[in-house]
């Protein structure tokens, strides 16, 4: 079997091709800002979506005074200390 | 002291081209032999800090090399499989016709020969055939024994012979 490599080149590739490749330190030296977008955005989606789940299962229940008052009174508050709080 | 940038200039100026006819007698398509050879260089720069030396620049870029070719080869394979198309198919579409072929029907059958081996032995005939490298370099750069290298040698050069034989 004969050695001669059977392959050609385009025109002026090797010319070129050194400098394509001198490029590269230049490129490695820009910050890929794109890992660091995604990273974020998925971090500000899944915060909106449990918020929105939080808002959507959370009570709407507003106690009125009286069982404010008799919560308060089963926990060990004092009466004075309860005077104290509901004049606020 | 030179800085990491200037060796690697000097890489790229003393190595480029050898390496390209590297890579080139391994996957054969001019556009793939360029992509790995960006892939090449563009590891080299970010394994550059591991390495720092002239003694085994040439085993260390012939070995990502060699590792990048093998590599592509395999998926080639994986695709051919995907698309239920046969790697003679593929070895058709390196070598004819191809702008960047400049063999006759002879040298069109050999490449077609050496594109049927399996991947790490056509890396090993390359280096061996192509290349003229020692076993002893080969060895280095594939982690291969050189009684394993010989004897890889010898059934690929068989099978090359008898793929010759077979087609003409």
């Amino acid at each position: 079997m004969r050695k001669q490599v059977p392959y050609s080149v385009p025109d002026g590739y090797f010319d070129s091709l050194n400098t394509r490749l001198s490029s590269i330190p230049q490129q490695r030296a820009r910050v890929n800002f794109l890992p660091y977008l995604a990273m974020a955005a998925s971090f500000l989606i899944l915060l909106a979506v449990g918020n929105f789940i939080l808002q959507r299962t959370a009570s709407s229940y507003q106690a009125d005074d009286s069982e404010i008052i008799e919560y308060l009174i089963e926990s060990g508050t004092t009466l004075a200390q309860v005077e104290n709080i509901m004049d606020y | 002291m030179q800085n990491k940038e200037s060796v690697f200039n000097g890489l790229v100026r003393q190595y480029s081209e050898r390496l390209y006819w590297h890579v080139r007698g391994i996957v054969g398509s001019h556009e793939d032999a360029d992509d790995i050879l960006q892939d090449v260089f563009i590891k080299a720069w970010n394994s550059l800090d591991s390495f720092r030396g002239d003694s085994d620049a040439f085993t260390w870029l012939w070995r990502i090399a060699t590792n990048e070719s093998i590599s592509h080869m395999r998926k080639a394979r994986v695709r051919a499989a995907l698309t239920f198309s046969r790697l003679e198919e593929e070895a058709a579409r390196v070598c004819d016709p191809n702008p960047y072929f400049d063999g006759d029907a002879a040298m069109r059958s050999l490449r077609k020969a050496i594109i049927a081996l399996p991947d790490k032995q056509r890396a090993v005939f390359t280096m061996r055939y192509w290349e003229d490298l020692s076993y002893e370099q080969i060895s280095e750069i594939t982690g291969t024994s050189v009684g394993a290298l010989k004897a890889s040698y010898h059934f690929a050069y068989e099978k090359v012979k008898q793929f010759l034989t077979d087609t003409d």
